[in-house]
């Protein structure tokens, strides 16, 4: 009866095993069937030769390659006059697909409302701007946000026997990505009174700027609790001053970022404690399938904006400290 | 009042009010920010102070030079970070320091070279020389160097690092020690030497400095190579204390205008020929401070932006009031 139960179980799973290659093989050649060859995209970021940007664009050029349509980078080098130029030059090529980083929330609303009625489907990578599009692939800044003020409240706030006092570095505070962890942030601080932001300077995203203002705060505020960085480049800036002062024990360094091998060697180093890893590889990954579907024809019912939430992954100094959540490009 | 004003305008010190306007905004300044700001007047924020201006006073000492001679230095901070990324990269491959510094310097002195050769032998203006100079070197180094990144990350544990970003004897930093010796060298250079009078002499007439045979083609050397080095000297001094050498500091192109302003603040005219030392130390002096009150009131980097550029506003102006074009100075023209 057992013997017969067996055979039984191992002719079901043989069943389900051949089911699964035949499915396999035809979505493969799904896959190889779609007319997405020949496509078109352009993908303008804020800047190449940063790890974040960088390991976007190789996700994206193996999809492109895998598919066989064209991904051309348009560099703007961090500067946004240029960033705008790039943009309307990429509009009036008429590609597919436009996948845009934007580096403010209005800046290039615009154009990219533009594009869309122009019929270019609009990606919005990571940073998202006022204006919404096809669709968003990146990370939610207000959970972020929300997730590191919570972890501030609970190592700073009451019953933790510290000042509460937190210093807030943002990159730009028009940013998106500043703007909305900020408001998540202060609605957190706000609820628990203990908890006071002494300061909150932007730092133009340059770790020189974020060392010099946490280097002045810390002269004022020596028993200060924790600094919250948008991003873990600058932050680290910020993270040497704490630990120049000789705080890096008594200080906690929060960050943001892509989850590079960087960020996991910063936090070696006790520059950073907590890194909020928003795992740009993985981002990469996402962006690609996105690019796919967009090409594809894919939208969002009634039009609506197509959103894929990138995965956190929350890189801890000490004990909890695990070096295979960052990437390496 | 009338009268008071006419009577310092005439006076034999009249180039020089605009450095005691600045002196008096800045003891202002301070007496406001002592009152006002808690953890101010503290020794330990007078040490920031020094610190957080260390390479705004080494940049300084090299574009007043070079204003002083009737010139400008647009590649000062492309050179700066180009200085600091060279260092970082031998250092990071294992090259002993003194190898790596020795190098460092060669290769630097050479653009400093280079910027002087346009100027002084192909006779190109200085501001579209170094601008040129300026995206060379930053396209270089980014594209062919640093392979298209904008950021080089140091260990802080590298003794270099370590050495520059410490403390030279105990509750003495080391870029306030090399804020110091910077003065000192611009100040020998400047007050010692035959080249500092020749930068002078230029300064004032170029053409007659040229035509009474002073060698105005080889101090030009001296002045840009100076530039090149104190620029090398600042680089050093950032990159060590953040952890990081980041090529966006050229292109957000804020410094450069930083140092402009510290050095026209301090008093030391865009005609050129008049000005030292002590006019980087009144124009650093104000800015330090300005910065590091709004640093603690919280101010945004925005707000602090604007505030800069007032003050950079009223000193032109007043400048203007104070010493109002005379024949002299229409002959010669502005920058």
């Amino acid at each position: 009866m057992v013997i017969k139960l067996g055979n039984k179980i191992r002719s079901a799973a043989h069943g389900l095993m051949i089911g699964a290659g035949v499915l396999l093989a035809s979505g493969t050649q799904a896959s190889a069937d779609t007319d997405i060859s020949g496509k078109k995209v352009v993908f303008v970021p804020i800047a190449m030769g940063i790890s974040l940007t960088e390991g976007w664009a190789r996700r994206m050029r193996e999809h492109a390659d895998m598919h066989g349509y064209t991904i051309d980078v348009r560099d703007a080098a961090f500067n946004t006059g240029a960033m705008a130029e790039l943009l309307a030059k990429a509009i009036s090529e008429k590609p597919d697909v436009l996948v845009v980083h934007n580096p403010t929330v209005q800046l290039l609303a615009r154009q990219i409302k533009q594009a869309e009625s122009e019929g270019i489907k609009v990606l919005q990578i990571n940073l998202q701007s006022n204006q919404p599009s096809a669709a968003f692939v990146g990370a939610n800044w207000e959970r972020i946000g929300r997730e590191i003020a919570e972890d501030i409240v609970k190592e700073c706030g009451e019953g933790s026997g510290k000042s509460g006092k937190v210093s807030i570095v943002p990159g730009q505070l028009t940013a998106a990505d500043s703007v909305i962890m900020n408001e998540a942030a202060f609605k957190v601080f706000e609820a628990h009174k203990e908890i006071e932001v002494v300061s909150n300077q932007a730092s133009d995203w340059e770790p020189e700027k974020a060392r010099q203002i946490t280097a002045t705060v810390l002269q004022q505020h020596p028993d200060l609790c924790a600094v919250f960085g948008h991003w873990d480049v600058h932050t680290m800036g910020a993270g040497n001053a704490v630990k120049d002062a000789g705080l890096a024990d008594s200080v906690l360094v929060y960050a943001t970022g892509g989850g590079d091998d960087v960020a996991c060697k910063a936090v070696e180093d006790n520059v950073l404690d907590r890194v909020w890893s928003y795992d740009a590889d993985g981002q990469g990954r996402d962006a690609g399938t996105m690019v796919d579907l967009l090409l594809q024809g894919a939208s969002g019912a009634d039009g609506a904006m197509m959103s894929v939430e990138s995965p956190m992954k929350i890189i801890k100094g000490g004990d909890a400290y695990d070096p295979g959540l960052c990437w390496k490009m | 009042m009338a009268e008071i004003l006419s009577m310092l305008r005439t006076s034999k010190r009249k180039g020089r009010l605009l450095e005691i306007v600045v002196m008096a905004v800045t003891v202002a300044l301070v007496a406001a920010f002592s009152i006002a700001v808690d953890g101010f007047a503290t020794p330990g924020n007078l040490e920031i102070i020094l610190s957080n201006s260390a390479s705004l006073v080494i940049l300084g000492c090299g574009m007043a030079v070079v204003i002083i001679s009737r010139g400008l230095d647009l590649s000062l901070i492309a050179v700066m970070v180009a200085g600091a990324t060279t260092f970082s990269i031998f250092i990071n491959a294992d090259i002993p320091v003194v190898t790596a510094l020795v190098l460092t310097v060669a290769a630097m002195a050479m653009v400093g070279l280079a910027n002087a050769w346009l100027i002084a032998y192909v006779e190109i203006p200085a501001m579209l020389a170094t601008l040129a100079s300026a995206m060379a070197v930053t396209g270089f180094f980014r594209f062919a160097i640093l392979r298209g990144e904008f950021l080089l990350l140091l260990s802080k544990d590298n003794p270099a690092v370590i050495f520059l970003s410490g403390d030279i004897v105990p509750g003495l930093p080391t870029p306030v020690a090399l804020m110091v010796a910077a003065l000192i060298v611009t100040w020998v250079l400047l007050r010692g030497t035959a080249a500092g009078r020749t930068i002078y002499a230029m300064g004032d007439n170029f053409q007659a400095a040229r035509l009474t045979g002073l060698p105005v083609r080889t101090t030009t050397i001296v002045v840009y190579v100076f530039a090149a080095m104190m620029a090398l000297c600042a680089g050093l001094v950032t990159s060590a204390a953040s952890g990081a050498v980041d090529f966006r500091t050229v292109t957000n192109g804020t410094l450069l205008f930083e140092v402009v302003l510290v050095v026209v603040l301090g008093g030391i005219p865009l005609r050129g020929g008049r000005g030292g030392v002590w006019n980087i130390v009144i124009g650093v002096a104000l800015i330090a401070v300005l910065r590091n009150g709004m640093t603690l009131m919280n101010f945004t980097s925005q707000t602090q932006d604007v505030l800069k550029g007032l003050v950079l506003m009223v000193a032109i102006v007043a400048d203007n009031y104070l010493n109002p074009r005379d024949t002299e100075t229409d002959a010669v023209g502005d920058l």
